[in-house]
């Protein structure tokens, strides 16, 4: 079995499956079954949102513990001694260095499977219907809802936005795009917890904070509709997730000078 | 710091240019060549180009456009018109009328709001242009629209007509098939739900008898009068039905994608014989070609058959890559147009010889 069947056998087959089975219980709409299907994978993903917060959360501690500064100070000019202790450190500390972005990683199959299943299931296209017709199961009657609806809302589903959007003077405007880079920001900042300036992984997130929002918006303005109600529904349900979780900071929302968390070390 | 600023710019334009690789180009073929002869050439619809192509020896006789646009695509099977044009819709939304004999463009028509999926029907008077923004819309022989006619689905499939009924019948994705006045483009009745979408062309016999397969793993006979089910037939398994049956001698063959092939009685519904996938090799999604006693089919896997209408495989010949397409007869000749190799066309005799093919030169 090549890699590509495997792919299509635990990933893709699955999801265009459970995709068209919610949709065909959902009155055939199927803005509302990515929708459901998002908030599905989210539940099932959850212990992997949970054990990334938990690591976050450790490695935020362990660099404010003295121990850690202490390193930092003393191996300043020696990078190898430097690494070897921090190694150290987090094994004392039972921190894993990959444990926050791991999860992330991990979610990364699910968007590329979810992107495809999308795709097929919409098969606008002879050989998008072809394909579609290989991955499905025959347990229920797919042949009576293809084709199916892409429509929902003001989206065409199967079309990047800015090939169908509102036009204003000529000019697209791009609300999907906007909405996912709006959610996409406040989840960041609602997520990304005070730090100290200089701190380099502050440095770090505070750059994904301004970028990741730009990509995603590109990615929802550029791929089809569907795969942007996808990353809309998914920061919404992450930001809930976080906020039941009690480790939403609406503090960070403010600017650095009024967030009592974003103090300069004297 | 700023430096990182930087990485991280270049590491997002990385994964949105993968991304974007990842959801193909618009020169990435979404469909399979449509294809068309007449005494001198074939017209072959493949991707940003049309061709001409001379049936005595291969040669390419004209392309169009010139120079290939990434936007426009062609993949239906051109239609040919008694006045010497060659009408081709296209994926950008656009129906183009060439002339046949040098490739230049007569006129355009850019009223719809979809890709052209189906191949038009031209008639003596009228083309009729199935688009995939659920409209039929029929223009006269200079492309001016006559009347736009709207279902609930979208149109795969070339309309076919009859001369006896004065009617135009419509195959739909939304799982029926409309029977239109070609006159105003009023509609006359709309058969049941069938149980599935409808991409292939039906096929039409003198007893007024309609026959359509579906999605549903269902060949119909449905009345031509008003659309009611006449018999249905059920294949194998439940094999979906992409291919338009062809009708020979009261006999309806057709091919599902499980790779079973069918002949079934046209007057009652009856199963005459089958070949199952084992003698086939592969999904059959191509309309069967049947010249007097010979059904030529393609299966997937790139063969051509030629069967007797008994059901008996007379010869196989393995063009290679993947065949989609229906088989086309020119002259003495069989033509096959295969994807995924570098011929674009393949001629054989009726003993499977093969002729000449055609490879487009890039220009």
């Amino acid at each position: 079995m090549d890699i590509g069947a495997i792919w299509s056998t635990l990933i893709l087959n699955p999801m265009i499956n459970s995709l068209m089975w919610i949709y065909s219980g959902l009155a055939q709409n199927f803005g509302l079954a990515i929708i459901v299907f998002t908030i599905l994978v989210r539940l099932i993903t959850y212990p992997l949102t949970a054990s990334q917060i938990k690591s976050t959360k450790s490695m935020q501690d362990m660099q404010k513990s003295k121990k850690w500064l202490d390193i930092q100070k003393k191996y300043k000019g020696d990078r190898e001694k430097l690494s070897k202790e921090q190694m150290n450190l987090y094994k004392e500390m039972g921190v894993s260095p990959f444990g926050s972005c791991l999860p992330t990683v991990i979610q990364f199959p699910v968007i590329i499977g979810l992107y495809q299943a999308i795709i097929r299931a919409l098969a606008v296209t002879p050989f998008q219907l072809l394909e579609l017709t290989r991955h499905i199961y025959p347990f229920y009657n797919a042949a009576a809802l293809i084709p199916l609806n892409n429509y929902f809302l003001w989206l065409d589903l199967s079309l990047p936005e800015k090939d169908y959007g509102v036009a204003i003077a000529g000019f697209t405007i791009p609300i999907l795009a906007i909405l996912v880079m709006a959610t996409t920001f406040l989840q960041s900042r609602l997520m990304t917890p005070p730090s100290t300036t200089g701190d380099q992984g502050a440095n770090m997130g505070r750059a994904m904070t301004l970028y990741m929002p730009l990509f995603m918006g590109y990615l929802a303005y550029s791929f089809p509709s569907g795969l942007a109600l996808y990353f809309v529904t998914s920061n919404l349900i992450g930001i809930l997730q976080y906020g039941v979780m009690g480790k939403l900071d609406w503090r960070n929302l403010l600017p650095a000078r009024f967030s009592s968390g974003s103090k300069t070390p004297k | 710091m700023k430096h990182k600023h930087y990485i991280f710019i270049l590491v997002f334009i990385g994964l949105a240019v993968t991304l974007s690789a990842c959801a193909g180009g618009a020169t990435t073929a979404s469909s399979w060549p449509g294809l068309t002869v007449d005494e001198q050439y074939a017209y072959v619809a493949y991707n940003t180009q049309v061709y001409a192509v001379d049936l005595v020896n291969g040669s390419e006789r004209w392309r169009y456009p010139a120079e290939p646009d990434n936007n426009i695509t062609f993949y239906t099977d051109p239609s040919l018109s008694q006045d010497g044009q060659l009408i081709v819709g296209s994926y950008d939304f656009v129906l183009y009328s060439l002339d046949a004999e040098s490739g230049v463009q007569n006129w355009n028509f850019s009223g719809a709001d979809n890709r052209y999926i189906a191949s038009s029907l031209v008639e003596e008077k009228n083309i009729f242009a199935p688009a995939a923004d659920e409209n039929l819309y029929s223009l006269d022989l200079n492309g001016r629209l006559q009347w736009t006619f709207s279902s609930e689905g979208e149109s795969w499939a070339q309309p076919i007509t009859d001369e006896n009924c004065n009617c135009l019948f419509l195959p739909s994705m939304d799982h029926t098939v409309y029977a239109i006045d070609p006159q105003n483009g009023t509609q006359k009745w709309r058969s049941p739900k069938l149980g599935g979408a409808i991409v292939g062309t039906p096929a039409y016999n003198e007893n007024g008898v309609l026959f359509v397969g579906t999605f549903g793993g269902k060949l119909f006979a449905l009345n031509a009068e008003d659309g009611s089910i006449i018999w249905e037939f059920s294949t194998a398994d439940g094999g979906w039905i992409w291919s338009g049956p062809t009708l020979s001698e009261g006999v309806v063959y057709f091919g599902d994608l499980n790779g079973y092939f069918y002949a079934v009685d046209a007057d009652n519904g009856s199963q005459m014989w089958q070949l199952p996938p084992e003698q086939l090799d592969g999904e059959i999604v191509g309309s069967p070609l049947v010249i007097e006693d010979s059904i030529y089919i393609t299966s997937e896997d790139g063969i051509l058959f030629k069967l007797d209408t008994a059901g008996r495989i007379q010869w196989s010949q393995p063009i290679g890559g993947k065949i989609y397409t229906s088989p086309k007869a020119a002259n003495d000749l069989i033509l096959v147009a295969p994807i995924q190799i570098d011929e674009l066309l393949v001629a054989v005799n009726q003993d499977g010889v093969r002729q000449w093919s055609f490879i487009p030169v890039e220009k």
